[in-house]
């Protein structure tokens, strides 16, 4: 098979990978504080990219297994991914990551991408080429307890903010001061996620190139890849998944300053917890879970259970349909050249139909913004001082029209 | 197989730092609330807020020193990513 041509595909089809993963975890650090109004949805893309950009530039440590462990990568023993089966794996993660964007399902990138290389590694090598103890450890446990973990931390912070903040005297609580808390709890959110998620992208170009012999295996990663993986995460996140973030800021439930705050520092403490204490949990998941807890912790505060059961559904899709994708791309592959061909050319169809369907219903910047106005426009509160200047006009009024009555009447 | 340790670790800091940082954060926003309405000790409340929310500054700059692999090496003298 021709090296060069499918080492450049890997590469290519690896940045569109990281670019998706970009654009589908934008709502998790920026949906809740865009859907409190405390920052603008522009400025908020704006500041996560940037963030990214740093973070991808700052992470140092890049995985030495594409799959951590979950498909046998053993050098003696287990298979070897070879960059067809890497190729098949993103394809499968890059698909269900463009068909979650269309449904606006908050999903996890990299269950996504160990889904497609389960998928590849069972049509290239067998059932028993997958480790199902580390899948059921590492992918199927933190499912669960990630939404678990952030939302019950959500629920205590909220319960805690409100009762913190409430006044005996009844005068105004001036909770939109957890806006200015906001912008720097989901900065954080943003900053980790390009630490973490950037690093996946290049690990897979550098196993990549060293397994095609175009790179040493003891030299580290280059700054070429080091660069193009962190803009092209930084891309996707200014592109901004505005349908995640409208599904994550006002689908699950109607997110108010405290709440978001309160999820926002959930969501960061519960992966900076996870990333340094060994036990990795999905950012999106945890994200999911912190805002469903928040919107339990506030007294009238209402959770949209039918949204939250179809991305639970979506999480439960994510591995098995990224599997399906990736074997038959996998399968597709063994043609030889032939087949990476037919697999890029499949691939790049599904990927512009899906895009032409999401060109159907536009979800951009302005349709997100306009929608948060009007929710803001419903529930406007007018401040004592509005009331009372409005009682007094309208005392005012009807003073003018008895006594516009009685001189009509004399 | 299954480190039900590691996770029971990873709930607990979870919740102790989340509700930390917003324990801080919530008095400073009740004592600029506070000062905003008593013609009183204004001054006291408003120093009290600005010191909650330093409380809560530093602890997310704490998350910051972890999230930066070069910071945490050099002001804790390891670097704990994974």
């Amino acid at each position: 098979m021709d090296l060069t041509l499918i080492v450049v595909l890997v590469i290519a089809l690896a940045l569109f990978f990281d670019f998706t993963n970009g654009f589908h975890d934008t709502a998790n650090a920026m949906a809740t504080p865009i859907a409190t109004g405390a920052i603008s949805p522009k400025k908020a893309v704006a500041l996560a990219a940037i963030l990214n950009l740093v973070g991808a530039f700052l992470s140092t440590e890049v995985a030495k297994t594409i799959s951590g462990g979950i498909i046998n990568e053993d050098p003696t023993t287990g298979v070897a991914i070879g960059p067809a089966m890497i190729f098949a794996g993103l394809m499968g993660a890059v698909i269900w990551n463009l068909l979650t964007w269309l449904l606006g399902l908050p999903s996890s990138s990299s269950h996504a991408l160990f889904g497609g290389l389960v998928g590849a590694a069972i049509v290239g090598a067998g059932f028993a080429s997958v480790n199902y103890g580390v899948l059921v450890s590492k992918v199927l446990l933190p499912a669960v307890c990630a939404p678990v973990i952030a939302g019950v931390s959500a629920y205590l912070c909220t319960k805690l903010a409100y009762a913190i903040t409430k006044r005996q005297s009844g005068s105004s609580p001036k909770r939109g001061g957890f806006r200015y808390g906001q912008i720097f709890s989901s900065s954080l959110v943003a900053l980790s996620h390009g630490t973490n998620d950037a690093q996946k992208t290049m690990g897979i170009i550098t196993l990549t190139l060293v397994a095609s012999g175009l790179q040493d295996s003891d030299s580290g990663v280059h700054l070429w890849v080091v660069a193009a993986c962190a803009f092209a995460i930084a891309l996707g996140t200014y592109t901004g998944g505005w349908r995640i973030i409208q599904t994550m800021g006002s689908g699950l439930t109607d997110v108010k300053p405290a709440q978001g705050f309160a999820a926002e520092v959930s969501t960061a403490s519960a992966i900076l917890a996870s990333s340094h204490l060994g036990f990795a949990l999905s950012t999106t998941q945890v994200a999911s879970g912190s805002v469903i807890g928040s919107g339990l912790g506030r007294k009238g505060g209402e959770v949209r259970w039918g949204t939250a059961g179809r991305i639970a559904l979506g999480w439960l899709f994510t591995l098995p349909a990224a599997a399906i994708v990736g074997g038959l791309a996998a399968w597709i592959t063994h043609l030889g050249t032939v087949g990476v061909v037919i697999v890029a050319v499949l691939g790049l169809a599904a990927m512009l139909s899906i895009w032409f369907v999401s060109r159907k219903q536009p979800h951009g910047a302005e349709t997100t913004m306009s929608d948060i106005d009007n929710s803001g426009a419903a529930v406007n509160i007018l401040t004592k001082k509005q009331r009372r200047a409005k009682a007094k006009a309208q005392a005012q009024q009807a003073r003018v029209a008895a006594a516009q009555k009685e001189a009509d009447n004399s | 197989m299954i480190d039900w340790s590691a996770f029971g670790i990873v709930a607990v800091v979870t919740w102790i730092s989340a509700m930390l940082i917003v324990t801080a954060y919530s008095f400073g926003v009740r004592l600029l609330a506070v000062a905003k309405d008593d013609a009183r000790s204004t001054g006291l409340s408003k120093a009290g807020a600005y010191f909650c929310f330093a409380v809560a500054g530093l602890i997310v700059a704490f998350g910051v020193v972890l999230i930066v692999p070069q910071l945490s090496e050099a002001l804790l003298g390891f670097s704990s990513s994974h």
